[in-house]
């Protein structure tokens, strides 16, 4: 829990640590979205594919491909932190870094980068704004992402609420890793939580996200009985990541469907089945960290629908499955490619 | 071995479908190119004078790939013409008269007529270069004008080989009054000019006056000459033929062109056979196939026919039969070159635009049964080059045309129709007639039926030639000139000789930017070379349009065009009641990312000093890589939806659209217009232009018409396109724009291209979120978009495997072209734009 506290502790209410917004979001619900990454989560999840929205504190991050050796970045740190292994290759020594910002600066070709930006409410607002139109026009709006949106409690309320004022569809897409109290704050005022059931299995769930899922389980309960007495939010839907070898299994998915079922019947109106994503691997070598899914291939079409097919026959109303994300194909004769069906 | 067919990709390369054993035998056989029996490659016409002149380079200036061909051009065609006998009065006639004479002898006795298997139109041949029709006087005083020392074709080679651009009046790029002809007939047309004719005074009879109607009552024979031959021809086919069911169609068509299109026409395929026969004359009379010129509002006056048709018992499959042969003739119009290049003459250069949908009187949405049916036959017909698609969307386009848009466009690579968006541009019409004070032709009440030509370049329609690829001016010529003081920054190579010019003073001397103190100070200097390069340019085209006005009237052309007749005067004279040339500037971002690095760079961040700058551009950035990066990767951009940099962006725009409202051309007082066309300039001239300071190197492309560079548009699509929308104008805060709330600097429109991953319409709900992009456009986008979907891998293997993918398309800019005949450079591109989209 001490990340929570020091989240709940440390930030002021008017400001969050974003690490990115994304515009245009198709995937993040209804309609077209604009997509705020909230920086620092409650679980370290070993597929995660956003290893950078992890750390609740910002970052600096090397992009090897964008680096031309400059060697800018050399003379600006006064703290030692960057470790030239290489002419053209560098390392970043995170315990001396302060992220004082200098070499980001200095650096000519944004080969370096400092993640995670202080944004107060009424920025924020101001820049989802400029795509009002695609909100109006699409059914579309605000999802605020992380990391756990529940960990900064006051300023996403603050911020969902901006968002209402101004009539745009709000949507949460949290871990249910978070205190109830921020749950219930955050959760009453959107329109759309998105809440992710990983695994089931609370041993496994530790093993996988640093963390076990009894709390996760009892937020959704507690979110299920706000949602019955009428304490929005007016749509729920459940994401399930399909990783394989950690949640992609037939009892995982069926035991989901069966909580579905047991506790959030009629409340849920999709159930998102995401395949695994491996495009994270340059994420976590800039991060100077390993990745336990660096080897993981893509699922093929066959396994995803195999996963659909499990969660479809765990509930009553097998209308509300949907897989998405990348799955391989097999080419002729040699490369292994992707497709997004 | 071929991958194509074995290798699944996001998407699969669009195929035809749904023809008729007719239709697909006629299509099979268009792209059989070179092999064909049958083909309609340039035959050449000449009066049989020693100085005669068929190839007429003018029409060429815009088109730079050309200029290194002109002498052969002018003497292989001379050489290949036959004589055509004159009337013994010929010589006697005005050269309007002539020429009118000329072209419908050629056309009539000279042009053999033929007619394929299975095809319901008649009109097959007619590519010609024909003689100018000069008495020998003529063509001194014309090549003393246009060759030489001092001539306009030395001219246009220096505006072009300094980096300026292109220009010269060129032919096309107009839409006829269709609908009228269709209406009243050629009969109708010909009792108009008679009864103008008799109305002249004595005078004026004797006069040029006298002349231009004169001229154009022997134009305005020609289709009906025409068609009585095609008509004969079809009598005897009949006759031969032992197929009951086509020898029926046959004699159908035999007593058809007897009527039409001389009578008006009644059925949907007689106004069908009557509209290729009118336009297919054009490109005769001008001697240029396909060049823009554009049929407007098919789905709007073709509906009456077709519903007439219907009534009567037509079936609608036979209907579309009848367009899909439309669709094959409009291609043949590549058939003038065909023994040229590696792709058969087809280079996608043409552009004979149809309009769909669109808004109407008082708001109404025009989509009709006939928009649906003319989008079918787009679809079963495609991957095809001609006639191009525009559809015209607004904010209130119907659902199930946005669903048929989307769905096509989910199936084919670069989508088989540009995109029109009736807000914006109809800003842009009210705006330019305001500017020209022509309100009493273009107004809030008729500007709904305005309509794009060649491209995207919307114009009114059947009295408006708005010149809109005549002019086409690099924007960042005044950012390098003010960089150096009005003297090129680097010498100019002639690409023949390989001679370098030395550097004089072209521009104005707007300072040492050097010792310049203040970011202000620069941009006065920029000011100033914007001036100047606009009144260069207008210099340049002044001269080619009063050769044209006086050498190369198009009487033929000048019969489809309201006003002509009115004022007895050539359509290349000034006749039309809308009479504009457009100014179309290429490098826009270029030019905008390049001001914003200089100030940047030099005097908000102080990374170098302007001389430290000049050199880096002298040296094309080599041995100054890190400030290359800090213009690259640091500076601000256009296209990120960043306030100050799209604010830049509208400033440059406000500039030379207000210096190109001041000008007009003096033979002919046709105004200039703004516009954003680009064509394929962006990427030829980016090996001409020097080195830009937002850290292009030569030999990099630059900016495409109104998008933004290549890569900067880091936010995403809706950042994107709302940069483009208010680097246009925007929409007026306090709702009182050029029409409703929106403002449109730009009447001609601008092209935007857009690459998306097929993966983004993946399924229905997804396809929702694409509908809901395209509405939203409506509000904040742009005049017009092209979409590619395309999966960089596929295009990958097509470079690999270029024989697997003949037909695929792709957009490039207002045009689909076949990705296996553009250059590997531009194919680069485009795989690079879609990886980047992809990040």
């Amino acid at each position: 829990m001490s990340i929570i506290a020091q989240a709940q502790a440390g930030v002021s209410s008017g400001e969050s640590t974003v690490l990115n917004i994304q515009r245009m979001s198709t995937e993040d619900g209804p309609g077209l979205r604009t997509t705020v990454f909230l920086k620092g989560c409650s679980l370290e999840c070993g597929w995660c594919h956003n290893p950078e929205a992890v750390s609740v504190k910002p970052q600096v991050v090397w992009h090897a491909r964008a680096c031309i050796a400059s060697r800018a970045c050399d003379a600006a740190c006064g703290d030692d932190a960057i470790i030239r292994t290489d002419s053209a290759e560098i390392r970043i020594d995170f315990s001396r870094c302060t992220l004082c910002g200098k070499c980001v600066q200095d650096c000519p070709s944004a080969a370096l980068e400092l993640i995670g930006t202080q944004w107060d409410v009424d920025d924020l607002l101001q820049e989802v704004a400029k795509d009002e139109s695609y909100f109006e026009t699409s059914g579309g709006g605000v999802t605020i992402s992380g990391g756990e949106p529940g960990l900064w409690p006051s300023c996403v309320t603050a911020f969902i609420e901006a968002c209402k004022a101004r009539g745009y569809h709000t949507a949460v897409d949290t871990s249910g890793m978070c205190s109830p109290a921020a749950l219930k704050a955050i959760a009453s005022r959107a329109d759309l939580v998105l809440y992710d059931l990983k695994q089931m299995d609370s041993e496994k769930h530790r093993d996988f996200t640093g963390q076990p899922n009894e709390r996760i389980l009892s937020n959704l309960q507690r979110l299920a009985v706000q949602m019955r007495e009428g304490g929005g939010p007016t749509e729920l839907w459940i994401r399930t990541p399909l990783i394989p070898g950690a949640t992609a299994d037939e009892r995982n998915i069926r035991a989901v469907g069966e909580f579905i079922s047991a506790h959030l019947e009629g409340l849920v109106s999709r159930w998102e089945l995401c395949s695994f994503n491996n495009l994270a691997g340059d994420k976590y070598r800039r991060l100077g960290r390993s990745w336990t899914f660096e080897g993981t291939g893509l699922m093929t079409p066959e396994q995803l629908l195999r996963c659909k097919d499990w969660a479809c026959r765990s509930l009553r109303d097998a209308s509300i499955v949907i897989a998405t994300g990348r799955t391989r194909i097999e080419c002729a004769g040699d490369s292994v490619r992707e497709s997004s069906s | 071995m071929s991958t194509a067919a074995a290798t699944h990709f996001d998407q699969a390369m669009k195929t035809p479908h749904g023809l008729s054993p007719r239709i697909q035998w006629l299509r099979d056989y268009f792209f059989e190119g070179v092999g064909r029996e049958w083909n309609n490659e340039f035959s050449c016409w000449t009066t049989g004078t020693p100085w005669d002149v068929l190839y007429d380079e003018i029409a060429y200036y815009i088109v730079p790939e050309t200029y290194a061909f002109f002498q052969p051009f002018i003497s292989s065609t001379l050489q290949a013409a036959e004589p055509v006998e004159l009337h013994p009065d010929f010589w006697d006639w005005s050269l309007v008269e002539r020429r009118a004479w000329f072209i419908r002898k050629v056309m009539v006795d000279c042009v053999p007529q033929e007619i394929l298997p299975g095809d319901l139109l008649a009109g097959a041949r007619f590519n010609i270069l024909a003689s100018r029709c000069w008495n020998e006087k003529e063509a001194r005083e014309r090549n003393e004008l246009v060759l030489g020392r001092a001539g306009l074709r030395a001219a246009v080679k220096w505006f072009h080989d300094h980096g300026y651009g292109n220009t010269g009046p060129t032919s096309g790029h107009l839409i006829p009054d269709h609908a009228r002809l269709l209406n009243i007939g050629w009969k109708g047309v010909y009792e108009d000019l008679s009864t103008r004719y008799s109305q002249l005074s004595e005078n004026d009879r004797r006069g040029s006056k006298g002349e231009q109607l004169r001229a154009m009552m022997t134009a305005a024979m020609m289709p009906r000459d025409l068609a009585a031959r095609y008509s004969k021809l079809c009598a005897r086919e009949a006759e031969a033929e032992r197929d009951l069911e086509r020898r029926a169609e046959l004699e159908k068509m035999s007593v058809m062109l007897t009527r039409i299109p001389w009578e008006p026409a009644e059925t949907f395929w007689e106004a069908l056979q009557a509209l290729w026969l009118n336009h297919m004359l054009i490109m005769s009379d001008e001697n240029y196939p396909g060049p823009g010129v554009s049929f407007g509002r098919v789905d709007q006056y073709l509906l009456p026919y077709w519903q007439r048709s219907r009534a009567a018992g037509m079936d609608a499959e036979f209907g579309k039969e009848i367009l899909k042969c439309f669709w094959v003739h409009a291609n043949t119009a590549y058939d003038a070159m065909i023994r040229v290049g590696g792709n058969q003459g087809i280079t996608a250069g043409f552009g004979q635009l149809m309009t769909l949908s669109g808004l109407g009187e008082d708001g109404r949405d025009m989509t009709n049964v006939l928009t649906y049916t003319i989008l079918e036959v787009i679809d079963e017909m495609a991957p095809i080059l001609e006639p191009k698609p525009n559809v015209r969307l607004h904010r209130n386009s119907p659902e199930q045309l946005l669903d048929t848009v989307v769905s096509m466009i989910s199936t084919s690579q670069g989508a088989p129709f540009l995109l029109n968006f009736d807000e914006r541009s109809m800003a842009g019409m009210l705006r330019e007639a305001k500017e020209a004070g022509v309100e009493e032709l273009i107004n809030e009440s008729n500007v709904h039926e305005y309509a794009p030509v060649g491209c995207l370049e919307n114009t009114m329609v059947g009295n408006d030639r708005s010149g809109t690829v005549d002019s086409n001016l690099n924007l960042l010529k005044a950012v390098e000139l003010a960089l150096s003081g009005g003297k090129d920054l680097l010498p100019a190579v002639d690409v023949l000789t390989g001679e370098e010019s030395p550097l004089t003073q072209d521009g104005p001397r707007s300072g040492d930017a050097t010792a310049f103190e203040s970011w202000d100070r620069f941009m006065r200097a920029y000011q100033e070379q914007t001036r100047y390069i606009v009144e260069k340019c207008v210099q340049v085209y002044d001269r080619g349009e009063s050769i044209r006005a006086r050498f190369s009237p198009t009487p033929y052309l000048s019969c489809l065009v309201r006003g002509c007749a009115e004022k007895a005067l050539d359509i290349t004279r000034g006749g039309p009641e809308l009479n504009f040339t457009t100014l179309e500037a290429v490098t826009f971002a270029t030019t905008v990312d390049s001001l914003l690095a200089i100030k940047y760079l030099v005097f908000d961040e102080k990374k170098c000093s302007m001389a430290e700058l000049l050199q880096a551009l002298r040296d094309n950035w080599e041995g100054h890589e890190t400030l290359q990066a800090w213009a690259k990767f640091r500076a601000p951009k256009y296209g990120r939806d960043d306030a100050a940099a799209d604010e830049m962006a509208r400033y440059v725009m406000e500039l030379w659209t207000g210096e190109t409202w001041k000008h007009s051309t003096t033979a002919t007082g046709r105004r200039f217009r703004p516009g954003m066309l680009s064509w394929n300039y962006w990427v030829g001239d980016g090996f001409i232009m020097a080195a830009s300071a937002d850290g292009r190197p030569q030999g990099q492309f630059l900016s495409n018409a109104i998008c933004p560079s290549n890569g900067a548009d880091i936010n995403g699509p809706t950042a994107n396109v709302n940069s483009v929308g208010k680097a246009l104008g925007g929409r007026a805060g306090d709702g009182f724009g050029d029409w409703g709330e929106y403002l449109n600097m730009l009447p001609n429109g601008a092209s935007h291209t857009m690459t998306f991953n097929p993966s983004l319409l993946r399924d229905d709900e997804h396809k929702e979120k694409f509908k809901a992009f395209l509405r939203a456009y409506c509000i904040n986008g742009g005049t017009a978009l092209q979409v590619n979907m395309i999966d960089a891998e596929m295009l990958k293997d097509a470079q690999k495997h270029p024989e697997d993918y003949r037909h695929l398309l792709v957009r490039v800019t207002g045009y689909n072209a076949y990705f296996t005949s553009i250059g590997r450079e531009l194919q680069d591109e485009i795989i690079a734009r879609e990886m980047h989209n992809a990040l």
